[in-house]
């Protein structure tokens, strides 16, 4: 025989049904069969996970006893007698068929004595009017009444008290088996709780990478404005019958448009224009290059609107110069022609239609329009990949028959160009070579193409001496011209780089000299002695030994940028990377030259790029 | 006396419910997060764009290049002026909810 068991609450008290389902599951070892709970009207719903044993007691009660609804809930079935008249009879029944199985019996229960004349093993009675005080528990009347008069009826009667351990919730949880739904709210809550927070925190992190970007954004902005207008800047300030040159740009108003953009993007971007500012490093130089914008931030810490300083955002961008030019060999093979090739622009060509095309380079720039090539010499094994890709000999020639070959053609560039180089390309010995093709240019105003006299030109002659004597930048001092130009003939540099470099180094200053290098071209001892000069201080000397140097350069490197890098730096330090080193002053000195260069045609500033430094 | 103390020990139907809603809140976390997730995305790639702008390159292609593959087809460019606008959708099991949450970034550069 099972144990009986009854539950009777107090009245005013709660949770009758939980202490009967956690004594007899917690004592079902022991036997327990049947709890009587007192107070509960309504019948438990049935649960879709008890065990067979449990679903199996359900059905025998629902076949065989007609006023009894019978529920199976986990591993209890809560039975519920709907006539309390027959009350005795049906516990006395549904005991017989539980045998082991737990089983609550629910009563409506509205007299104690009624239902404990039924006889029990054990009474609990359910109460929360106890209190502990000072380590003493007092039980309040009713209860003890109640417990003296069920002590008549049962030989076991516990009071259990409701109320203790009330407010320790994370325990009383973990005590109960099964409590699946404080867990799942809990997990739900957690789970959503964990979500918020890392978006909180990726979207603190993405402010910040927006308030740098921003700061990037606008020194690339400044820089942009920079690279386009240092055509303008290069450009010569006055015109050669004395009178103002209307497209040069004045180094202030150049600075001041790079700033305007800056603070433009700035402020699209959502920055305070009040908190941007904008410097130039390299300010000082003839054509500054780089620009660095910083934007502060403050924080808010109260209600009171007050806030405190935040690091400021910065970035600094520049101009960087294409390094590689494309290697432009320093004898022309496997064409119509076989001297002598000069580099513009990373393209081959004739001497003298270099020297040409930097005449109208210079003339162009100071019309405000900027010149690029976009290809001269083509040996036939280049031109038979070219008409291979598209074989139409209206726009490709084909391998043999292209005067490209002969390195006295140019593709020339921008589309924008072409209205100007129609007008004014004639004046430079050039003629648009088919209508249908605005862009090529043919030198007609030496030798003709692919002609031995055409391969003795870049051995020198007064013509081609005429030309370069032009070609030299209108900064060079009038004492200093005649070296750059012999030197430039002789090693087949462009005169405007050696110029240009001798400004960077010295001013054009023959004494000069900083205890490690010394006189115009600044020669370290070392360097003078490799290339033989014995005195730096004697200008012819060294800018003989520079055009010597820079040659060699030239042909190690393929390219000015790195063969000016190498000249300031050393070949080692850049050869060891095939990069302008992070020298300051390297950098520095290679992007003031080729500033200086932009707007002679010596290199394209279509390969100018902005570039990020922080 | 709360519910759950009222239930002791039945992992039952409120374990089924338990489940579905987990799975309900599992949903709706991965929606937040797929949502701020694209947003930051969403905002790397238009500044990319208007990188590009700056440096005078075709802006679509920076753009797509900085998202990840299965936004590609999510994500619809404009370029107004110097500003890039990114509009992208995010990832979700409803269409009619992925449309719902598009978030859009913008940056801006002077083109270059």
């Amino acid at each position: 025989m099972s144990r009986r068991i009854l539950v009777a609450p107090v009245a005013g008290t709660g949770g009758s049904d939980r202490l009967a389902a956690e004594r007899v599951l917690r004592e079902s070892a022991d036997g327990v069969g049947v709890i009587v709970e007192i107070g509960r009207e309504r019948p438990r719903p049935a649960s879709l996970l008890a065990p067979e044993e449990a679903k199996s007691l359900e059905a025998s009660l629902a076949q065989s006893m007609p006023g009894v609804v019978a529920k199976a809930r986990g591993r209890l079935v809560y039975a519920s007698v709907r006539d309390e008249d027959e009350l005795a009879e049906e516990i006395s029944r549904i005991c017989d068929l539980a045998d082991r199985q737990p089983v609550a019996v629910i009563a409506s229960g509205d007299s104690y004595r009624g239902l404990l004349e039924l006889g029990w093993d054990q009474v609990l009675i359910s109460s929360d009017r106890s209190r502990e005080a000072e380590s003493e528990v007092q039980t309040d009347p009713l209860t003890e009444l109640i417990a003296e008069e069920a002590g008549h009826f049962a030989t076991d009667v516990e009071i259990v008290d409701q109320t203790a351990g009330q407010g320790r919730l994370l325990s009383r949880l973990a005590s109960r088996r099964g409590q699946a739904t404080p867990l799942v709210l809990g997990g739900v809550f957690l789970l959503v709780l964990g979500a918020m927070a890392v978006v909180a925190i990726s979207g603190a992190v993405t402010g910040k990478a927006k308030a740098q970007r921003t700061a990037d954004l606008a020194a690339m902005s400044a820089v942009g404005s920079m690279k386009d207008d240092l055509p303008r800047l290069l450009a010569p300030p006055r015109l050669p019958n004395g009178l103002p040159n209307p497209a040069h740009m004045p180094k202030p108003v150049y600075l001041n448009r790079a700033r305007l953009a800056a603070i433009q993007v700035a402020v699209i971007n959502g920055a305070d224009p009040l908190a941007v500012t904008v410097r130039f490093p390299d300010s000082h130089s003839y054509a500054p290059v780089r620009a660095r914008v910083s934007i502060a931030t403050s924080v808010r810490t109260g209600s009171s609107g007050g806030g405190h300083r935040a690091p400021p955002n910065w970035a600094e961008a520049r101009i960087s110069f294409p390094i590689s030019m494309g290697g432009v060999p320093a004898m022309a093979s496997g064409g119509g022609y076989a001297g002598p090739l000069a580099d513009r622009q990373g393209q081959g060509m004739r001497p003298d239609v270099a020297a040409a095309f930097d005449l109208m380079a210079v003339a162009a720039g100071a019309a405000g329009v900027t010149l690029t090539i976009n290809s001269a010499f083509r040996s036939d094994a280049e031109q038979a990949v070219l008409f291979a890709a598209n074989p139409d000999p209206t726009w490709v020639a084909p391998p043999g028959q292209s005067l490209h070959r002969c390195a006295t053609e140019l593709d020339l560039g921008p589309d924008s160009a072409y209205g100007w180089l129609a007008a004014n390309a004639g004046r430079f010995g050039f003629v648009q070579r088919y209508s249908w093709e605005a862009w090529h240019y043919g030198f007609v105003a030496g030798p003709a193409p692919c002609s031995d006299a055409g391969n003795s030109v870049g051995i020198g002659g007064a013509d081609r001496s005429a030309a370069l004597s032009r070609s030299v930048p209108p900064f060079t001092p009038g004492w200093v011209r005649p070296l750059v130009l012999r030197a430039a003939m002789k090693w087949n540099v462009s005169a405007a780089l050696l110029a240009a470099q001798l400004f960077a180094e010295s001013s054009f200053d023959p004494n000069a000299g900083n205890g490690i290098a010394f006189g115009i071209a600044a020669f370290t001892p070392a360097a003078a002695a490799e290339y033989g000069l014995e005195d730096p201080f004697d200008p012819a000397a060294a800018i003989m030994a520079q055009a010597h140097l820079m040659s060699d350069l030239l042909k190690q490197f393929g390219s000015p940028a790195l063969a000016l890098a190498a000249y300031n730096a050393g070949p080692g330090a850049v050869g060891s990377c095939n990069c302008i080193p992070d020298y300051p002053e390297t950098q520095a000195y290679v992007a003031k030259i080729l500033a200086m260069l932009g707007g002679m045609g010596a290199i394209s500033p279509l390969g100018m790029e902005i570039e990020l430094v922080k | 006396m709360g519910r759950a103390d009222e239930h002791s020990g039945q992992a039952t139907v409120e374990a089924v419910a338990g489940i579905a809603t987990l799975l309900l809140a599992a949903l709706l976390c991965f929606q937040l997060l797929a949502t701020g997730y694209t947003a930051t995305i969403a905002d790397g790639a238009a500044a990319a764009g208007a990188v590009a702008l700056v440096r005078g390159e075709p802006v679509e292609p920076a753009v797509l290049e900085a998202l990840p593959g299965w936004a590609r087809d999510r994500v619809s460019v404009s370029r107004v002026g110097m500003m890039v606008k990114v509009r992208l959708r995010p990832p979700s099991p409803f269409s009619s909810l992925s449309d719902r949450l598009t978030v859009s970034a913008e940056a801006g550069g002077k083109p270059g």
